[in-house]
């Protein structure tokens, strides 16, 4: 087999990769001992290649594996906080754990109003009022504006329960002090 | 100095074998159940590989780290959608490749002109220069305006090149593994490769010519540039 400079640079990347069958790849070295062309052209690729091969060619920037790693660090480890930032989190989330448990405590402890539109009593009257089942307001017993089968108690147990002074017979209990 | 043994049949892609590929499996199958942190570990052999090929494509340092970040951090954000269908440095490779083109793509970066390669009208390309160039100084890529040189050389070339020639020639992947990564056929791959080598023997056989002339004057074992 005969191959000219023109088959000899089509191939010559495959020669150089060991890519070729043995007759085409006997028939170039065969050209390269006569061709002084063709070998200086197999001699300068296996030059680029070596050149640029080497791992010393290309170099990172300094700093580079510092910075690729601060920026991966955020998303595989997490957000990291400082210090500072860490004691305001759990100062902020123990506020906020104490303000909780007061509204809890303060809910367990101050009765809340049967009915919301009812003022609360400023001054306790001196004398057991009258309360009905279901009803939301605290009386004199015979106010008229009291309806229902009433139980006596004192004004404490009624503020207790939820009661509130009626407007009409405890008007003294919604006086200021 | 030659970095190749190319008395062996000059098959050296024979030997790029795949070492801890296995190791790699697991690695990332321990990720993806949670231990977040080997991912440093899984990517710490592809760090430099996926710098080097932004900046082939995008030819800037500051950029090409930028897209090299970025990458990594694709490459973590969808590391739960790897299947094994092929190797983790084909896959990274890939995201990388595709994070640099859509940076150039964005920042509109292509502002050098890339040499018109001489294509004959059957797409085969035609060696310029013979100049004899046989010897290689031991301490040429120690001196720092040779590499910018061949830096400056590989960038004049188109990004089909540039690409192709990165992968195969200065990252050493497989013919099959550059096809896959670029999404093209290995005969594409060789047909470029081969214009790649060609296109730049001619231009360094030129250019660097008078340079390894001088090249006795850097004592041995130093670097310039550090």
């Amino acid at each position: 087999m005969v191959v000219k400079c023109e088959d000899v640079w089509r191939e010559i990347s495959n020669y150089i990769e060991g890519d070729l069958d043995p007759a085409l790849k006997r028939a170039m070295e065969e050209h390269f001992a006569q061709c002084r062309h063709c070998e200086s052209v197999r001699e300068g690729m296996r030059n680029v290649i070596d050149l640029y091969g080497d791992k010393t060619m290309f170099t990172v920037p300094a700093g580079f594996y510092p910075r690729l790693h601060g920026r991966l660090a955020d998303h595989v480890e997490g957000k990291r906080v400082s210090r500072r930032a860490w004691l305001v989190s759990v100062g902020v989330t123990g506020a906020l754990a104490a303000s909780a448990l007061f509204a809890a405590v303060l809910d367990r402890f101050v009765p809340q109003p049967r009915a919301q539109m009812s003022q609360p009593a400023r001054r306790l009257p001196q004398h057991l009022v009258a309360i009905v089942d279901g009803g939301k307001t605290f009386h004199v017993p015979g106010c008229p504006f009291m309806h229902g089968k009433y139980r006596m108690v004192t004004p404490e147990e009624a503020i207790r329960e939820g009661y509130n002074p009626c407007n009409r017979c405890m008007y003294e209990a919604l006086r200021s002090a | 100095m030659r970095n190749r043994d190319w008395s062996e049949g000059e098959a050296a892609g024979a030997s790029r074998a795949d070492p801890g590929h296995e190791h790699e499996a697991a690695l990332i199958g321990r990720i993806q159940r949670g231990e977040r942190e080997l991912f440093y570990e899984l990517i710490r052999p592809y760090e430099r590989r996926v710098f080097v090929i932004a900046f082939t494509i995008l030819r800037n340092e500051a950029d090409a780290e930028d897209a090299a970040q970025d990458a990594f951090l694709k490459a973590f954000k969808y590391l739960a959608q790897f299947r094994f269908e092929s190797r983790f440095s084909t896959w990274l490779i890939q995201v990388a490749i595709n994070e640099a083109r859509l940076r150039l793509r964005k920042s509109h970066l292509e502002i050098m002109r890339p040499i018109e390669d001489q294509m004959n009208e059957d797409g085969s390309y035609t060696p310029r220069d013979f100049t004899d160039w046989r010897e290689i100084p031991s301490e040429a890529l120690e001196r720092k305006e040779i590499r910018e040189k061949l830096i400056a050389a590989l960038c004049s070339l188109a990004q089909k090149y540039r690409e192709v020639f990165v992968l195969r020639d200065v990252e050493h992947m497989s013919i099959e593994d550059t096809a896959q990564a670029l999404g093209i056929s290995a005969g594409a791959v060789k047909t470029r490769l081969l214009r790649a080598r060609l296109m730049l023997r001619d231009l360094l056989s030129a250019g660097l010519a008078g340079i390894w002339a001088g090249h006795s004057q850097i004592p041995k074992g130093t670097k310039p540039w550090s």
